[in-house]
């Protein structure tokens, strides 16, 4: 009995190790490719779906240009020119009030603490009046676009429009859109002197740098007041 | 082994278009609006009538930029135009357009720079005169300079706030600028026999025309702001952004999590392999 069981149990151990040899090496094999496919398709993964992606925003509805008396005049005393109280870009759909914007302690630029709204700095030109009038408004919040998200979409030959307090609107014509490092920033050719009535919209963009919580680059739009 | 030398690579590939990036930013910090400068016409010359002013780029008989009835007095807004060479064509206020003009002039317009075409002189002995007009003043201060358009007084002697401007200046001449401490303060002419003041404001960083002119009664000023900028110009570029919708990475954690899984099949195959191999031996 005890030999009836061990011959048995040798020859089953004999026919499993007959049957398992190229079964086993050919499982072997098996797991092996799937092992590289694996490995090769996580790595290729990896390689290229490293490009960023970006959210999908809302895209551009445009508006239709503003009603009112343009004004024509070019006052050459900056007194003379109404202050801004509105900035309508049609091509873009952007429609905002404007609030003023100084300096901070340390000498920049003041944002608007809205990024839903733009804001003219005080210390550059009335719009309409001679030299470059600068108005700066946030590309985006924390969770979504702000004011200007859409700036770098502006094109030479766009209009965009400035209503001031009594009323009347100056209308400005793109002539270039250019991005700066914020390290190159050109602070003459934005904020210099201009010979005649000329607008400046800044905003971010480029890279967002999340540990600085800023972007390294500055959009900025030059145009000439137009009739 | 190979995994290593797969995760190298797929660094060094991940950094690419960072460093490309980076560089596209720098590469496109360049001027303003590159070649543009500005021109604008003035009729300085007292005795002659109106005029049509024209300015033609050089070799377009279509032109850029025309001013019916320009009269005495008169100096147009500064026109944006594109770099390079223009002609400046006066006719008689009416004139067609493409008679023979009276007076012609050429210049040669530098992106960033402003000129100043001006009829000057008597009737008898008129002259386009191209001014070079500058933009930019020393720091806290402003520029003026003085056109002196008047017949009535040959020559005259400008002040302001009792500091000399420019003395003797003769009729159809053009000073040179002056740099003044921003004021608001007279001006002051003085001619031969007569003499005008105005109280003016030159605030910093400001560029100034005065131009003195024939009035019916004597003469008149007429103070033209050529140029103006920030008087304090801001450091840097601004804060506009706050990274909501910068564009995000993806996370590397799946294709990582793929490469550990393919790994370890890899790994368990070799390794079973091996056993079998042994055990046939």
């Amino acid at each position: 009995m005890r030999a009836y069981a061990a011959k048995h149990a040798r020859s089953a151990t004999w026919r499993v190790r007959a049957s398992e040899t190229p079964a086993g090496k050919r499982a072997a094999l098996i797991v092996l490719a799937i092992g590289m496919t694996l490995a090769g398709a996580g790595a290729a993964g990896l390689v290229l779906a490293r490009h960023p992606v970006a959210a999908r925003w809302d895209a551009v509805i445009p508006l239709p240009a503003p009603t009112g008396r343009i004004d024509p005049a070019r006052p050459s005393q900056p007194g003379a020119v109404p202050q801004p109280v509105s900035l309508i870009i049609p091509s873009l759909g952007v429609q905002t009030s404007l609030i003023h914007l100084g300096l901070t302690a340390s000498g920049d630029l003041q944002v608007p603490t809205s990024t839903r709204v733009a804001g003219w700095y005080t210390g550059s030109a009335r719009p309409g009046a001679i030299g470059p009038a600068v108005i700066a408004g946030h590309i985006d919040s924390r969770s979504g676009p702000g004011v200007f998200f859409h700036l770098d979409q502006l094109r030479r030959g766009d209009r965009v429009y400035i209503r001031r307090a009594d009323g009347t609107l100056v209308v400005f014509r793109v002539t270039t859109v250019q991005m700066y490092a914020k390290d190159g920033f050109p602070t003459l050719a934005v904020y210099g002197p201009v010979p005649d009535p000329e607008l400046r919209l800044v905003t971010c963009g480029g890279t967002f740098d999340p540990d600085a919580h800023s972007y390294l680059s500055n959009t900025v739009v030059y145009a000439v007041e137009t009739s | 082994m190979g995994i290593p030398s797969v995760i190298r690579w797929a660094i060094v590939l991940m950094a690419l278009p960072t460093l490309l990036f980076g560089l596209a930013g720098v590469a496109s910090a360049s001027s303003a609006s590159p070649g543009t400068g500005w021109v604008r016409l003035a009729h300085l010359s007292p005795n002659t009538p109106a005029v049509d002013v024209y300015l033609y780029s050089f070799g377009d008989p279509s032109a850029e930029l025309v001013l019916h009835h320009v009269g005495y007095g008169a100096v147009s807004p500064y026109q944006p135009v594109n770099a390079g060479d223009y002609t400046v064509a006066m006719r008689a206020a009416g004139a067609g357009a493409t008679t023979k003009p009276v007076l012609s002039a050429t210049l040669a317009v530098v992106a960033g720079h402003a000129y100043t075409v001006a009829g000057l002189g008597p009737e008898s002995g008129l002259r386009l005169q191209v001014l070079d007009d500058q933009l930019t003043t020393p720091p806290d201060e402003a520029l003026v300079r003085v056109v002196q358009a008047s017949l009535r007084q040959h020559i005259v002697t400008v002040t302001y706030g009792g500091n000399s401007v420019v003395s003797d200046l003769a009729f159809a001449s053009v000073s040179s600028y002056k740099a003044v401490h921003p004021a608001t303060a007279a001006l002051h002419i003085a001619g031969p026999n007569e003499t005008v003041s105005s109280t003016i404001s030159l605030a910093a960083g400001t560029v100034h025309t005065v131009v003195v002119l024939d009035a019916a009664n004597g003469l008149s000023v007429d103070n033209i702001l050529d140029a103006q900028g920030s008087a304090v110009m801001p450091a840097g570029g601004a804060a506009t952004g706050l990274g909501g919708t910068a564009p995000h990475a993806p996370s590397p954690l799946p294709w990582l999590l793929l490469i550990g899984a393919g790994s370890l099949a890899v790994a368990a195959g070799s390794l079973r392999l091996r056993r079998l191999g042994r055990k046939r031996a």
